[in-house]
């Protein structure tokens, strides 16, 4: 039986930067209609059962309301915290269950509190928060059927995810917490509001991608690593004003285009840690300020390539036209897992998956 | 992010959460020892809310409070003499011993009163702040409400023209999960009253309004927006009273449990181990500020309990239609 989690996350997109910047504003009834159109793309997939983490708002008991469904769907049994440890706990629960694929509804925060208990289970993160690297700008029918695809282990794995880098942050040698995207080393006192906004305040940066056209501090890295980074490596960055190396701009949230000093950098592998200089300082994990730093704190940034694997939708569904998940041949000449493209002569260049799937 | 803040401030702001604290408290033993005549609605559990939007008020920027009022006032620096002469209804009190819990002014301070009227703030709110841009100024008016509240008329009425004529007024919603007796989910269908906003254009963010620092920087950036001539904001602080909805309300419509929850979120010892790290104050510090905060409220209790009544021919005094009745 093919199981697949949704962890739909009723808080995101509501933080303090709609009021600081232009942050967009993702009600939960746009958030209830997504869930219907993944569990309407998983069950064309040929997936058995949906399970929904349960939330204070009822995304999932709304959407189940609101959609007529073959497979099975029901809410996960467990209590609610309203906060992000229920993303965590049913992520935990989820893949203890056997699911095969996680959908999350969220931003970078939401998928890094999923991220911490995920495991080896394929994730399709749908953005739905504030600032979005993580996960995909995605329509929900598709991620429900790329999801589908993945769970059922109807394509190989290595055609439809990659397994994603991840920042362990380490006190005194111990692992305390995660990040997906940014580790930002902030001189502030408070976890506050917890965004992070204020340039004057942000002194490191450890990032595990670096992109220009990434919304959010990661495309600070992108501007001294154009034009992206590789799967492989990861930057630090550090930001002070005086004696600079590069003055750069950057998107560091929706509708906020900040100038920074870059005082020094480098370029990290797999494997390395940097330590955290500021202290006392607060560090903002994925864009939420989460762990305080005293004086007297060792501690440490590793760049790993423990981070969960995470589906690529275009990949998968491209990956799923090829093999001919997506037909059913009615004319016994046509094999049913060949480009059909290719079979009737139409593509003249074929492109060189379509060969490798030939041979 | 926060601002720097000086540490008198953060001292102020603490003193001001235990002040809430302290006060509501003895009112709760008076009001169960028969002292306090009226209704009382207490704030016990919210005070990071108050605390942490009137952190930025100045002398001539207004607030319009509720029928859990306290917190604000005291926040907005009310006078605890007498705003407990107010409930014991003695003559020193706000309203002369004649208004209760629901109706302490304080024109002076900005406080625009407490209101017995579920969302009777916001349309007040909305005249005060149409008043300071008519005559140029620069203040701001911080308008608390509940999520009940939000489902009403006013409520709507306030935020539309308010976002219409780019107001400066904070709307603060103070989700505390009941109205009266009856839970959110059974008030209305939406979770987050800060998703209304969206109707009126205006940023609507939630924050926990259990941290006070939380609710300090969101405040903080509205009012900024506010003052800046942008408009109206509205701030969700998700919150929890630990009290009934009146004294005397046995809260047979929530769980036990739900109530110990919160109260571990209990926003004063959060705001207490953030200022003991940063070395703000001591414990000893803290039993000094408790012990100096209760004195205060002790002695508000003696000026209230010397204090004389009212005389029964003041009845008709300080009424806006004139009149007699025969004694």
């Amino acid at each position: 039986m093919v199981t697949v989690g949704i962890i739909p996350n009723p808080a995101s997109g509501k933080d303090i930067r709609r009021l600081i910047a232009h942050g967009s504003v993702f009600d939960n009834q746009e958030k209830v209609n997504i869930v219907r159109r993944v569990m309407l793309g998983l069950q064309s997939a040929g997936v058995d059962n949906v399970i929904i983490m349960p939330d204070y708002f009822g995304i999932g008991r709304r959407a189940l309301d609101g959609v007529q469904l073959k497979m099975a769907a029901d809410i996960l049994e467990m209590s609610i915290e309203a906060n992000q440890d229920d993303s965590t706990r049913a992520a935990g629960m989820m893949r203890e269950m056997g699911v095969g694929a996680v959908v999350t509804l969220g931003g970078d925060g939401t998928n890094r509190a999923v991220a911490k208990e995920i495991g080896d289970v394929p994730m399709m993160p749908i953005s739905t928060g504030t600032n979005n690297v993580f996960p995909q700008m995605i329509e929900g029918t598709l991620a429900g059927m790329a999801a589908g695809i993945v769970a059922g282990k109807l394509l190989p794995l290595n055609e439809t995810a990659q397994r994603q880098l991840r920042l362990d942050v380490m006190r005194d040698g111990e692992l305390i917490d995660i990040a997906l995207v940014d580790v930002v080393v902030s001189d502030d006192i408070f976890i506050g509001s917890r965004a992070i906004w204020d340039m004057t305040k942000v002194r490191e940066l450890v990032l595990t991608r670096a992109s220009p056209s990434n919304i959010g501090l990661s495309s600070v890295g992108g501007s001294l690593f154009c034009p992206r980074l590789d799967r492989q490596h990861g930057v630090y960055i550090q930001i002070g004003d005086g004696d600079s190396l590069v003055e750069l701009t950057a998107p560091i949230a929706p509708g906020l285009v900040e100038t920074m000093h870059v005082t020094k950098f480098r370029l990290l592998e797999i494997g390395m840690s940097v330590p955290v200089h500021v202290k006392p300082s607060i560090l903002a994990l994925d864009g939420e300020r989460e762990v305080k730093v005293a004086a007297g704190d060792d501690i440490h940034v590793a760049l790993t390539n423990h981070g969960p694997y995470v589906i690529d939708t275009h990949r998968t569904m491209d990956a799923a036209a090829r093999h001919g998940l997506l037909r059913r041949m009615k004319t016994p000449e046509i094999s049913s897992t060949r480009c059909l493209l290719c079979t009737l002569g139409v593509c003249q260049d074929p492109p060189l998956q379509c060969l490798i799937e030939e041979n | 992010m926060t601002e720097k803040i000086e540490n008198e401030k953060l001292l102020a702001m603490y003193k001001s959460m235990v002040t809430i604290r302290l006060f509501e408290t003895r009112v709760s033993e008076l009001f169960a020892a028969g002292k306090l005549p009226g209704f009382i609605h207490l704030y016990i559990g919210e005070e990071a809310v108050a605390t942490g939007v009137c952190a930025h008020l100045k002398g001539q920027d207004y607030i319009t409070s509720t029928h859990r009022g306290h917190g604000h006032l005291i926040a907005k620096g009310g006078d605890l003499n007498m705003m407990m002469a107010e409930l014991y209804g003695k003559r020193t009190g706000y309203c002369k011993g004649k208004g209760g819990s629901m109706h302490i002014a304080d024109v002076d301070l900005g406080i625009l009163g407490a209101n017995g009227i579920v969302g009777g703030g916001p349309p007040i709110a909305a005249g005060a702040a149409f008043g300071i841009k008519y005559q140029g100024g620069d203040g701001v008016v911080a308008c608390f409400f509940g999520d009940a509240a939000s489902n009403q008329g006013t409520f709507h009425e306030g935020l539309n023209l308010a976002s219409v004529w780019k107001l400066p007024v904070i709307f603060v919603c103070e989700n505390n999960l009941y109205g009266i007796s009856v839970s959110q989910a059974r008030h209305q269908n939406i979770s987050d009253v800060a998703d209304r906003a969206n109707a009126y254009d205006i940023p609507g963010v939630v924050v926990d309004g259990n941290d006070v620092m939380a609710v300090y920087e969101a405040a903080g950036e509205a009012i900024k927006r506010a003052r800046a001539g942008k408009g109206p904001s509205l701030i969700e602080c998700k919150t929890y009273r630990w009290r009934g909805h009146f004294e005397g309300d046995p809260t047979p419509y929530r769980p036990k449990s739900e109530v110990d929850a919160w109260m571990k979120k209990d926003p004063i010892p959060r705001f207490e181990v953030a200022l003991k790290e940063m070395g703000v104050v001591t414990d000893e510090g803290i039993a000094a500020i408790k012990k100096e905060i209760s004195e205060k409220v002790e002695a508000a209790v003696k000026f209230s309990e010397e204090s004389a009544w009212p005389a029964l021919q003041e009845i008709l005094d300080d009424v806006y239609t004139g009149g007699s009745v025969a004694v």
